[in-house]
């Protein structure tokens, strides 16, 4: 387990080959949600095969790409393509691209993803910006001998997304005319989608939104001491008592109508953090 | 990964010593001190005992301890292993099976715990009436168990059953008469090494969950199916306050466990004597 430092170096070497620029800020986007990486100025893309230790994709519409360039002229990496516990990918080998952002000297960790909302106030194409998180998995990335070089043995998490950041989306949203609520993600295994009874257990235990991915990743974010903003796409309801089947088109078509939306809040995210000293 | 048989470690620790302990006691985290106190001792690191895995938690040692206390024979596991370290269930429980060969007839567990219980405060002491078992993971002894050890935990259906009894009453009666600040309560065992997030504490409340830790239920659930119903202390080393934020701090952790070890010594000793 401690050979995960030297995984690090190796993929950081590679990277910084083709991308020699510091990134600032580094944006994992989710399911249905890669178009975000048009909007970048694109310097290099980096296929992950490319890319020691990195894992491969095999979900649908996810691509599997690293593109490195310029978004509102601040220099970011963006993840096209992301891994999820429910494809078989071991937590460590799905967060490794964090701690490598990290050791890139990336200063802001924006997440995003489609999920399916529990709170009856809010619609199918809203956004949320994550104020907390519930880790239902039943696995943590962090499990084995801790290597104290990477970040602490028992990282405390009071405070997984930046408090700051989440008042600054939610303003970044009002100056757009954007509804972005604020919220609290939970994250199953998956690959199902849950039943009703699971739903208000879910709502029952304080989420507004459940997804099955980010809080891997926000935990490593956590871990390493990386900034993280998280934003949740809603592309459902998932309301029990009034419970329909889910439509993966409607659902992917959702996902498209809201895909303007968060690329101008990542983008207006983006841009303050290039004027900002983050750290 | 395959252990070696209990027994092995069994003729290894008798080539060490003779004792043949009554109890088995494990220490958890900042609680080492008490191993100290142990007379007449004699220490085994892990490290030599066949099976046994080595302990990387600060705050733990990492050596069976046997010797005696108030005249009681027992064997202190001085460090245990967790599920976070990245150890299997299995390798968790072993040191157990171990014990329970060495001789011993009473289990007393004892660990570090965040307080989910608003009532509770820093340096309280709760004794296991139940737990939630969020640690995964399957209970999977190193030999085939015997017709009463798989009827051991099916039988018990009742949670008031699964913690000693008779240990526990003790244990309370104890706390009265020396004033210290013990409660029965609900533990919640999670996987870690994450500390929770508030909206994880706010579950773990409606959950009916009084204290939260990353430890103690796969060895009690092992001394159980093997025929000892264990006593379990956990030390409230930090309060969850998901309203208002606060970072905890292992090392903090760790000071209180140091604390409160003084109370945690005079339960044990007091229950030591009434064996």
């Amino acid at each position: 387990m401690l050979d995960l430092y030297d995984k690090i170096q190796d993929a950081c070497r590679t990277i910084r080959e083709r991308f020699p620029i510091k990134p600032k800020v580094a944006i994992i986007l989710g399911t249905g949600l890669g178009d975000l990486t048009e909007e970048i100025d694109v310097e290099v893309t980096i296929d992950y095969e490319d890319i020691p230790h990195f894992p491969k994709s095999t979900a649908t519409s996810h691509r599997g790409r690293l593109v490195c360039g310029h978004l509102a002229g601040v220099p970011v990496v963006a993840m096209e393509g992301r891994f999820h516990l429910y494809e078989g990918y071991p937590l460590k080998l799905i967060t490794l691209p964090v701690r490598v952002f990290k050791e890139l000297g990336v200063e802001l960790l924006v997440v995003s993803n489609a999920c399916g909302g529990l709170n009856p106030y809010f619609n199918a194409g809203d956004l949320m910006v994550i104020e907390d998180q519930i880790n239902l998995l039943g696995d943590n990335p962090l499990i084995g001998i801790n290597d104290d070089r990477l970040g602490p043995r028992f990282p405390d998490m009071c405070e997984p997304y930046d408090q700051s950041w989440v008042d600054r989306t939610i303003k970044l949203g009002r100056d757009l005319d954007l509804t972005i609520h604020k919220g609290v993600f939970v994250a199953v295994a998956g690959p199902n989608l849950e039943t009703r009874a699971e739903y208000r257990f879910l709502r029952t235990i304080g989420a507004d939104v459940v997804g099955m991915s980010t809080v891997p990743e926000t935990i490593v974010a956590v871990h390493c001491g990386l900034k993280t903003v998280g934003i949740s796409v809603i592309t459902d309801m998932c309301l029990p008592d009034a419970l329909k089947p889910a439509n993966v088109q409607e659902i992917i078509a959702v996902a498209g109508r809201a895909a303007p939306n968060l690329q101008a809040v990542v983008r207006g995210i983006v841009q303050e953090a290039g004027t900002d000293r983050i750290a | 990964m395959t252990t070696p048989p209990p027994s092995e470690a069994y003729h290894f620790i008798k080539t060490r010593t003779a004792s043949v302990p009554r109890l088995g006691l494990i220490l958890g985290s900042g609680l080492g001190g008490l191993a100290s106190k142990i007379e007449n001792r004699i220490e085994i690191p892990y490290r030599e005992i066949p099976g046994f895995q080595s302990t990387h938690a600060v705050g733990h040692q990492g050596c069976l301890i046997f010797g005696s206390l108030e005249g009681v024979s027992l064997v202190v596991m001085a460090g245990r292993f967790h599920r976070y370290e990245g150890y299997s269930t299995q390798q968790v429980t072993f040191p157990v099976e171990v014990m329970k060969l060495l001789g011993i007839e009473e289990l007393v567990i004892t660990n570090a715990s965040g307080g989910i219980n608003p009532q509770l405060k820093v340096g309280d002491i709760i004794i296991l009436r139940d737990h939630i078992n969020w640690l995964g993971g399957v209970l999977s002894p190193s030999r085939k168990m015997n017709a009463q050890e798989e009827w051991n935990l099916a039988t018990h259906r009742h949670a008031s059953d699964f913690y000693s009894r008779k240990l526990s009453e003790q244990a309370l009666g104890i706390a009265r008469q020396n004033d210290l600040p013990v409660f029965p309560g609900t533990y919640l065992g999670t996987l870690g090494p994450t500390y929770e997030t508030r909206s994880e504490y706010r579950m773990m409340k409606v959950m009916g969950a009084d204290v939260v830790g990353m430890s103690s239920i796969p060895e009690a659930l092992m001394g159980k199916q093997l025929g000892i119903d264990p006593l379990v202390l956990s030390i409230v080393t930090n309060v969850a306050t998901p309203d208002q934020q606060n970072i905890a701090d292992h090392d903090e952790v760790l000071l209180v466990g140091q604390k409160t070890s003084v109370f945690v010594e005079i339960l044990i000793r007091n229950l030591l004597q009434s064996l």
